[in-house]
């Protein structure tokens, strides 16, 4: 990502451009094929499918502005202009309309897919020319007549509030007889949004919530009042009756209800017309229709956005309840995180060495206070920070979705694919490292594992093929697990070809297990031999790579003829990690907490050895066992005990006793990748600064546990 | 402190404008100067240019890293960022000393953005070459010295930074 502004990130970021542009062209297809559906008969149009295409069409025109690609920039403008005018009345939605929106669709579909190929942009100009006038000329024609909104029994400050669109959509409901309520509700400032949300919630059941404006009238000093002006087929009594509200108050302001008497307060209204004792949880207050029609005039006009102001303010809303930020901010962010925590360690130790000075004592003691304070605190601001950073794997599942539609059109396969967990969270910063290999274990699984319907029927099965992602969170990891029901692997293909690459000796026994295991090894090329017949293995030691630069693993299991899963256990962040802190030789060195299973003091005598190997009785199991000091090449230091420390770890299913000399006790690590010629060190992830500010190196846990395999399989 | 990792459209400007600046006058004999750092290691004089330099450490604990080439001394760490550190003496096949209160981590702007450590027994000064007067390495075979400047009597061999750094094979 650092990279992206260099020469070679440039097609990656290109091929971003093109597959979140893809994504909005999508969305704005769906929009239109709906749009069509509905306006078919002539009837009403639901007004956020035009807002939809209109904000997908904002957004790729941003897009392709930023990335420099003229002609989509241009076109999504124009088309954005139209759909604007859409929206807001000043144009109608005929056929014409229709035909050059679904054809600008269509187009940018083209420009997508002649993305870099200068003829094909240059042939594309004129096309552009032609549907940039037609846009223009269908947006031309009369527009409708506006009616005038004051016939409405309205605050007129809150009328000259509304922005452009709502005006336009409170017209358009009149025209369609729709009633015009108006919901005046006052609540706590402190938690107006829930309160205001979940009313918000209520009114859209029953109607179209045009516009929530903060209300003229008054509130006391602790309280916010809000209009909702909404539109619904209801009238005012009903509405009150849904509305489990307790302090609400409803009323109709179209129809003549202007000349009419104040409506009637509802009973709940009239129960409630004290406002000046607040509710004690801060939940909506009274507000009784009479308030806003007493003689206590509206504030002077400041006090209410201004129509400019409001509509600026409205219009960016509708557009995205979200913010894009570029992720290297939030790298930079978790850096200063980072760096509070470092600081905050010294605070720490500062602390205690005041504490145990007598003179100094009772500073100490102040200052330590402090500290625990700032702890909390930074623990808040560190779970925040990491909370932005995660996103559900939505995404990558849409992509997925969209290539599984892809392939199923190439490859002439019926294939249902289920995709279960979309909501499962994970750090940016691995979601994007994980597509890659995830669609690639599930082209695989397309390409080879699912048979053809004609195979599958000769076998017996469903002629629609399944493949099944599932992703959940399990403890600190998450979990994706690819389900296919498709050939299977054949173990003994797997044997084969390892031997004849060289890969293990002709007379080396390999159990299934360990066979499917060599599928991930790095000379294992099946490009041509096995997939064909065996199902997969394709570049399996690529996404097995991937994965475990981010701490992930890789696992897969088959039965021939039924199927093959692939399991990945990812971390759920990179950033902030709960590290144990070990001594081994006169070195310190960190090892994330995630896959530490338990820690162990044993005796000299409790170690046994096999073939050469350290092991241990864990509970009745051998746990093979690994000295930090030897495979780091340590000076050993000098054994002050008989007691040595034994830190479990576990990955997947494998296990692994690391030896080591001394445990320090637990930190927030902050992983950094070492800079300098030499980036790629086996067993070590990177570094972390801890309180007193030198370097430690943090374990990569999966090198040490995947050496464990490599020597059972090689033994 | 700047940390420029890699030189930028700006700087480029810069550096035209600072070549235009030192342009004599006449235009005559046109005189591109070059500022080097210069350290020594061991008995020899090096010189490295100035824009590759990011900063000069004294010398801290460096945290040692295992299965790694011995040239390299460890990390440390810069305000969070983890520096391998290479120690130069062992890079020229000199025995490594312990350090002194004059030893210096010159940190050098590497390719990538990477920066990296380089151990040094002392730091002199910047001087300021003619690029004239820089001369052809005496050496054919030179491997890391891509030419000498002269101070005085002596030699100063200027480093190419990039054969220095590589060390991964």
């Amino acid at each position: 990502m650092a990279a992206q502004s260099q020469g070679p990130g440039r097609s990656k970021a290109q091929r971003e451009f093109v597959s979140e542009a893809e994504e909005l062209l999508e969305r704005m297809q769906s929009n239109l094929a709906d749009l069509e559906d509905q306006g078919e008969d002539g009837s009403e149009v639901d007004p956020e499918l035009v807002n939809g295409l209109f904000r997908a069409a904002h957004s790729l025109k941003g897009l392709a502005g930023m990335f420099g690609h003229e002609a989509i920039a241009t076109l999504s403008h124009h088309l954005e202009n139209a759909l604007d005018a859409l929206r807001l009345g000043r144009a109608t939605l005929g056929p014409t309309m229709v035909a050059v929106l679904r054809e600008s669709a269509a187009e940018f579909g083209e420009l997508l897919g002649g993305l870099g190929d200068a003829e094909a942009e240059e042939a594309a100009a004129p096309k552009i020319a032609d549907l940039v006038v037609r846009i223009e000329a269908a947006c031309e024609g009369e527009a409708p007549a506006e009616e005038g909104l004051d016939a409405l029994a309205l605050d007129p400050t809150l009328l000259r509030a509304l922005t452009e669109y709502e005006e336009h959509r409170l017209r358009e409901n009149l025209r369609r007889g729709r009633t015009i309520l108006l919901v005046e509700a006052t609540f706590e400032i402190l938690s107006f949004d829930e309160g205001l949300a979940e009313l918000g919630r209520a009114v859209r059941e029953v109607g179209e919530l045009i516009s929530t404006l903060p209300s003229p009238g008054e509130a006391p000093e602790s309280q916010i009042r809000f209009a909702l002006l909404l539109a619904s087929d209801v009238d005012a009594d009903t509405l009150r009756s849904r509305l489990d509200f307790p302090h609400v108050s409803v009323r109709r302001v179209s129809d003549g209800a202007a000349t009419a008497a104040p409506a009637t307060p509802a009973p709940v209204d009239t129960s409630a017309v004290k406002p000046a004792e607040a509710p004690p949880t801060g939940t909506a207050e009274v507000s009784a229709v009479a308030e806003s029609e007493s003689p206590s005039p509206p504030p002077p006009s400041e006090d209410v956005p201004t129509p400019a102001d409001g509509a600026e303010i409205e219009s960016l809303r509708s557009i995205s309840e979200t913010v894009r930020v570029d992720i290297r901010k939030l790298d930079e962010l978790m850096n200063l995180v980072g760096e509070l925590v470092i600081q905050r360690s010294a605070i720490e130790s500062v602390a205690r060495r005041l504490m145990d000075e007598p003179g100094t004592a009772r500073v100490g003691a102040e200052l330590g206070k402090i500290y625990q304070g700032l702890d909390r605190k930074l623990r808040e601001l560190q779970a925040g920070v990491l909370e932005v950073r995660m996103v559900p794997l939505r995404q990558v599942f849409e992509k997925l979705s969209r290539v599984a539609r892809r392939l199923r059109r190439d490859l002439g396969k019926e294939v249902r694919l289920e995709l279960n967990g979309a909501d499962t969270e994970l750090d940016k910063l691995i979601v994007e490292q994980l597509v890659d290999p995830l669609m690639h274990v599930v082209r695989n699984a397309f390409d080879h594992a699912i048979e053809t319907p004609d195979e599958r029927t000769a076998a017996g099965k469903d002629p629609e093929g399944s493949i099944r992602l599932d992703a959940y969170q399990r403890g600190n990891h998450v979990v994706i697990e690819v389900i296919d029901d498709g050939r299977g692997i054949d173990p003994d293909r797997i044997r084969a070809r390892a031997r004849e690459l060289g890969l293990v000796s002709a007379d080396q026994p390999i159990s299934d297990r360990e066979a499917f295991d060599l599928l991930f090894s790095a000379g294992f090329s099946t490009r041509t031999e096995v997939t064909a017949t065996s199902g997969r293995g394709v570049g399996m030691d690529v996404v097995k790579a991937n994965l475990t630069s981010f701490g992930g693993i890789v696992d897969l299991e088959s039965v021939l003829g039924r199927g093959t899963k692939v399991t990945m256990t990812l971390p759920t962040t990179l950033a902030i990690i709960q590290a144990l802190i070990v001594g081994a030789g006169d070195q310190t060195y960190a090892i994330p907490l995630t896959s530490v299973l338990e820690t162990l003091v044993v005796e000299a005598g409790e170690i046994q050895k096999s073939d050469g190997r350290e092991l241990m009785n864990l509970r009745g199991e051998a746990l093979p066992l690994r000295r930090l000091t030897e495979e780091f090449e340590l000076a050993p230091s000098p054994a002050d005990s008989n007691n040595e420390f034994v830190v479990v770890l576990g990955l997947g299913g494998s296990r692994l006793g690391l030896v080591v000399d001394r445990l320090l006790g637990q930190e927030d690590a902050v992983i950094k990748p070492i800079q300098g010629p030499v980036t790629d060190v086996p067993g070590i992830a990177g570094a972390t600064e801890l309180g007193d500010q030198n370097a430690v190196l943090v374990l990569d846990i999966t090198t040490f546990i995947e050496d464990v395999h490599r020597r059972k399989e090689a033994a | 402190m700047s940390e420029s990792t890699s030189a930028s459209p700006t700087d480029a400007r810069w550096d035209d404008l600072a070549r235009g600046a030192s342009i004599s006058r006449e235009g005559e004999d046109v005189e591109l100067i070059q500022e080097l750092l210069s350290f020594d290691v061991g008995e020899t004089a090096y010189a490295v240019p100035i824009e590759r330099v990011r900063e000069i450490l004294r010398m801290r604990p460096i945290t040692p890293v295992p299965r790694v080439p011995a040239i390299i001394n460890g990390v440390i760490s810069i305000r969070g960022e983890v520096v391998e550190v290479i120690d130069l003496r062992r890079r020229f096949d000199l025995s490594p000393t312990e350090p002194d209160r004059r030893t210096r981590i010159v940190v050098i702007h590497g390719f990538d953005g990477r920066v990296t450590g380089c151990m040094v027994d002392r730091v002199r000064e910047v001087l300021r070459v003619p690029e004239a007067e820089i001369l052809p390495s005496a050496e054919a075979d030179a491997d890391t010295v891509t030419g000498l400047c002269k101070r005085g009597d002596e030699f100063i061999s200027l480093l190419d930074l990039d054969k220095v750094l590589d060390i991964q094979s």
